[in-house]
């Protein structure tokens, strides 16, 4: 049989000690082949990472069971968790020793518009107007975590790690980070510069 | 007293002004993203057309560097096992 014929989830909860126990394993060696396909060229990731993580996003996945919709096939899904698990933990280490308030020790202050590049912020007034418009939102309709949450993701801190700093979940972060991109897209917006303006200047 | 350091850069400012230009009131959570990657995934190395839910992981996947990592690893697999 191969591992696409198996039935997966009802492999895995099987009452038949043997059956799950052999479904379980052939899952960890599913999950550990795709997670070397995924980092097995970083150098900061070794064999017995590797071994940890898929033993990590097997408990993992065993706790999602329930979880499971079949959108997908259930080892793509099973290789999504996997992912996250082992990614979460590779971001955590690398960013461990960095401290929320060095990230945002700057408040919400920003380059003089004057020393943008050409190519930066669009030219001239406009350019003045849009730096003014969001460090002012930066600095008052922000609350302090949002402000420092938007000042470490522009620093490229991951959710990961935001949401470490703040004492909450990944998703609760990036609703956070959410809430604090509407207030100030709000704020531009009450300063004249439109949605439109912003794609125009910025087509992505 | 906080140690002081340099004000945002114009790329970090232009980035924050990016994320505002696709910001939208409804937005997948990381953890909601999570739940439909593996179907958009397979959606994407079929050629299949987008429904609105994987429109939506698309969109978050835009705002998302860690879930746009995860993505492209997932990816990754998927192509080396088709």
């Amino acid at each position: 049989m191969t591992q696409d014929e198996i039935r997966w989830p009802d492999a895995l909860r099987a009452t038949d000690r043997g059956e799950q126990a052999a479904a379980v394993s052939a899952l960890r060696d599913v999950l550990l082949k795709g997670l070397r396909i995924a980092l097995g060229s970083r150098a900061d990731v070794s064999e017995a990472h590797l071994e940890d993580f898929a033993q990590d996003a097997l408990l993992r996945v065993m706790e999602r069971l329930d979880q499971f919709q079949g959108r997908s096939r259930f080892t793509t899904w099973a290789q999504s968790v996997a992912l996250n698990t082992a990614f979460a933990e590779l971001r955590r280490k690398r960013w461990q020793d960095v401290s929320l308030d060095a990230l945002i020790a700057d408040g919400g202050r920003m380059a003089d518009p004057a020393t943008f590049p050409d190519d930066v912020l669009g030219v001239g007034e406009d350019r003045a107007r849009l730096v003014a418009a969001l460090r002012e939102a930066i600095e008052n309709d922000l609350t302090p975590k949002q402000r420092a949450g938007i000042l470490a993701e522009l620093r490229d801190v991951p959710f990961d790690q935001v949401s470490a700093l703040l004492g909450t979940s990944r998703n609760a972060a990036y609703k956070l980070l959410h809430d604090a991109r509407r207030a100030l897209r709000k704020r531009l917006l009450e300063a004249g510069i439109t949605r439109q303006d912003i794609q125009n200047a910025f087509p992505t | 007293m906080k140690p002081e350091e340099p004000p945002l850069t114009p790329p970090q400012v232009e980035g924050l002004v990016k994320l505002l230009g696709l910001t939208r009131e409804h937005e997948l959570t990381c953890g909601e993203c999570l739940e439909h990657v593996g179907e958009f995934a397979e959606a994407q190395l079929a050629g299949r057309p987008l429904t609105d839910a994987m429109a939506q992981v698309e969109h978050h996947l835009a705002l998302c560097p860690e879930c746009r990592e995860e993505w492209a690893a997932l990816m990754k697999i998927l192509e080396a096992s088709r």
